[in-house]
């Protein structure tokens, strides 16, 4: 053994700890660097760490953010004042134009019911027939009921005969402007043997029946419904008989014609 | 007993078809002029012998420089025609007789007034020989803004169209 191999078992008696624990720190590195070159097992290791640290930011928004948020928006509404009010002001005044227009009908609606005889007519249907007034009040709201009928000339729009509920614009122009609305419309379409049938305007609809040589125009106000439709079209075809018998027996009278049609459509439950 | 007419008022552009309505219907006359759309219906009820009257059922359609191009369905069932030319404006009599032609063909068998309006703009003598000499006859001469013979285009109709019923 010369002085270089006894070196070396002194070295390896003396340093023995040493090694073993270079080898530990050689063997983690090898580790690290695994997990840091391979995204998967780095994903597993930092993620919960990036979560907690998201957590605990979005707690502290409010606290930590929130002010110069609010101070920012204070500033820029103070600033820009007439954009803010242009951007908004359809939005609101379409909202509070349809709150008051639906207030107000609410509160005629109120005043008219407590007002009217009807009003206590249905007050006493309501004590004496075990139903709800607002159930009486809806389905009197939903109800169809005929205002007015005309009995018009086809081609030449002129007014033969009419019944109305109650006093109109002079019911000749109406007939005059309903046949030029409806011969327009059936011009525009360009369809021979088409008819206009209805026209919606708010609260009323007019519902036309076209016949060979006349029409019959009914204005009608509430919920015109199918069965509503079917009922109007009966008392058409009903009145279009009789006034066809009134025709060929004797020479137009259109006082005779108008008393049918008050036989026909007046109190007429459709 | 009153008995209904429908009348249509024809002619060109701004020749005061309206005018001429209203001043028989209203007798008012306004400078603001307003182009007609489409058609324009009003009424007059005018007395023809006592207990009788006809419901006159005017019909004012635009106007248009081209009378082939009027809808056909606004002229179905009429009773009587007025056709209106402005005498300040050549170009709406210089062809009038093409355009009457049209008319009685659309309209036939059926009473017809020839108008020449705004006479109030024009000296009636000069206004006479410029017409004769076009070989152009009117039934009328007529002023809407100062209502000069404009009830008398529309009496001369209901008679017409009352000796025809």
């Amino acid at each position: 053994m010369n002085e270089k191999d006894k070196l070396e078992i002194l070295k390896d008696i003396l340093f023995t700890d040493d090694r073993e624990y270079a080898e530990k720190i050689a063997k983690r590195i090898a580790i690290l660097e695994q997990t840091i070159n391979e995204q998967k097992k780095l994903t597993t290791k930092v993620s919960p760490i990036v979560e907690n640290q998201l957590k605990e930011f979005t707690k502290s928004i409010p606290t930590s953010l929130g002010p110069t948020i609010t101070a920012t928006l204070k500033e820029e509404i103070k600033k820009n004042k007439d954009e803010i009010v242009d951007a908004l002001f359809p939005i609101l005044g379409k909202m509070i134009k349809k709150y008051i227009a639906q207030e107000i009908k609410l509160l005629s609606e109120k005043i008219n019911n407590q007002l009217s005889t009807k009003g206590w007519k249905r007050k006493f249907k309501s004590w004496f027939g075990g139903i709800k007034e607002e159930e009486l009040i809806l389905s009197e709201l939903s109800s169809a009921s005929i205002e007015q009928v005309l009995l018009i000339e086809k081609n030449s729009g002129i007014l033969t005969a009419s019944y109305s509920k109650t006093d109109t614009m002079d019911q000749e122009m109406i007939s005059g402007m309903l046949t030029a609305i409806k011969t327009f419309v059936e011009d525009a379409f360009n369809q021979k043997n088409q008819n206009l049938e209805l026209i919606e305007y708010e609260l009323y609809q007019i519902h036309l029946q076209s016949f060979i040589n006349y029409y019959i125009a009914v204005i009608i106000s509430g919920n015109y419904t199918l069965t509503s439709k079917n009922k109007v079209q009966d008392l058409i075809f009903n009145f279009y008989d009789q006034f066809m018998d009134i025709k060929k027996s004797k020479t137009l009278n259109k006082d005779v014609i108008e008393k049918e049609l008050a036989q026909n459509f007046n109190n007429a439950d459709i | 007993m009153q008995t209904s007419k429908k009348i249509v008022i024809l002619g060109h552009f701004g020749v005061g078809k309206t005018s001429l309505i209203r001043r028989f219907v209203e007798d008012s006359f306004s400078d603001n002029y307003k182009v007609s759309i489409g058609v324009h219906i009003t009424k007059k009820v005018v007395e023809i012998a006592a207990g009788d009257s006809m419901s006159l059922i005017l019909w004012d359609l635009e106007g248009t420089d081209d009378l082939e191009t009027i809808r056909n369905s606004y002229l179905l069932g009429t009773h009587g025609v007025i056709f209106v030319f402005d005498v300040t404006r050549p170009s709406t009599f210089q062809n009038i007789n093409t355009d009457l032609k049209i008319v009685t063909e659309k309209l036939p068998n059926i009473p017809l007034l020839v108008i020449g309006n705004k006479t109030d703009l024009v000296v009636i003598k000069e206004l006479e020989e410029l017409l004769n000499k076009n070989q152009i006859s009117t039934d009328f001469l007529t002023s809407a803004k100062t209502g000069d013979a404009v009830n008398d285009v529309f009496l001369k109709l209901v008679n017409q169209l009352n000796g025809a019923t």
